[in-house]
């Protein structure tokens, strides 16, 4: 299953690449921020409003923006650990750290749980500030780790500062996996409610199952596998890593709806 | 586990779906009429302007062309960097409106 994922993830992961060196030698005026379905989240409110798009946003970040909504519908998550580059950057820092550490660091229970709820707050002061303060402007730009990065740290409106968010949360993601996403990152907070409801879920089949644990060590996002009989956990981003760690085949399988 | 294929194959799908419908409605980024009074007889013409990408350069191209004798309104697409601009005839070309909308423009900055 990793590899299939994998093939996906660097797929969308040398586009954006490709398409940061073509904007850094000024062949395209078109950043990763283009394609970025967030956007077209933010887009919503001035298109409602006023009938028009603010900023550099355009139908295609709408479109893509109910596009995800779909893919969340069907299949959870699936964005977070099978398209976005920023997840995919985060994954293979996370897999470094356990490579040298031999497992996977895990946050304080307490304190997960108590930063957890920083992503809506995130979410609100975003959509909030950009349709009042910042008039319909990208502000968030600023403080945006994906367009910070993928535009080669040249992008518009960037500030000194931005610089030290991208990396810092970069380094912070090489012990926590998936820190950005799992703490700070909108777009995962839009997708909550509707990744719980996902329609492809992993189911585990008891008879089959030897209870070793191997799922939970291997699930990046700290959902507890073993415990539950269906996974509707609104972080299960079907990465399907506790799949490929469990020893036992068929205890571990993906369902449309539990069947 | 074939339900995986699943996953690649709604990514794929998804975002053809989305490419292929940006086409089949768009919104204008940026409408202004530059006249009081609508003249008699108005025509349009359709161009892609290269550079026309967000509001901000819309709203520049419109100081560009808006005191242009004959030029009627401006509506932008930044989607497809394409601008449709009335004109009235009376008063200027077809030619001399495409000159305008092919003519380079430098969006300054605040």
């Amino acid at each position: 299953m990793r590899v299939l994922r994998t093939v996906v993830q660097l797929i969308f992961f040398a586009g954006v690449v490709a398409l940061m060196a073509r904007g850094l030698a000024g062949a395209t005026p078109n950043t990763c921020e283009t394609y970025c379905p967030f956007a077209g989240l933010v887009a919503l409110y001035p298109l409602i409003r006023h009938q028009t798009y603010t900023c550099a946003l355009n139908e295609l970040h709408v479109a893509l923006f109910i596009s995800l909504v779909g893919l969340t519908v069907i299949s959870k998550k699936s964005f977070c650990s099978w398209v976005c580059p920023l997840g995919t950057v985060q994954e293979w820092l996370w897999r470094l750290n356990r490579r040298i550490f031999g497992r996977t660091v895990r946050m304080p229970h307490a304190l997960d749980r108590a930063l957890i709820p920083l992503r809506y707050v995130v979410l609100a002061a975003v959509l909030g500030m950009t349709w009042t303060i910042w008039q319909g402007d990208l502000g968030f730009r600023a403080y945006d780790p994906f367009y910070i990065i993928f535009t080669g740290f040249q992008g518009h409106e960037l500030m000194a500062f931005s610089v030290f968010i991208a990396v810092g949360i970069l380094a912070v993601a090489y012990f926590v996996p998936y820190f950005w996403c799992r703490y700070l990152c909108p777009l995962g907070a839009v997708m909550d409610p509707l990744s719980r409801a996902g329609l492809l879920r992993l189911r585990r089949v008891w008879s089959v199952c030897t209870d070793c644990g191997k799922c939970d060590e291997a699930c990046p996002h700290a959902i507890p596998v073993s415990e539950v009989t269906e996974l509707t956990a609104r972080n299960c981003t079907n990465c399907l890593e506790c799949v490929d760690a469990c020893p036992e085949a068929g205890a571990l399988e993906l369902t449309i709806l539990g069947k | 586990m074939s339900k995986v294929i699943i996953i690649p194959v709604a990514v794929l799908l998804l975002i053809l779906v989305a490419f292929a419908t940006t086409d089949a409605y768009r919104v204008p980024t940026l409408e202004v009429t530059f006249v009081e009074e609508r003249p008699a007889t108005v025509e349009t013409i359709e161009h892609e302007v290269a550079g026309l990408t967000c509001l901000g350069q819309s709203m520049g191209f419109a100081d560009m062309i808006g005191g242009t004798p004959g030029v009627v309104s401006l509506t932008t697409y930044t989607r497809r960097t394409t601008a449709i601009v009335e004109y009235d005839p009376e008063l200027i070309t077809r030619d001399e409106v495409r000159a305008l909308l092919e003519s380079p423009f430098v969006h300054e900055e605040e």
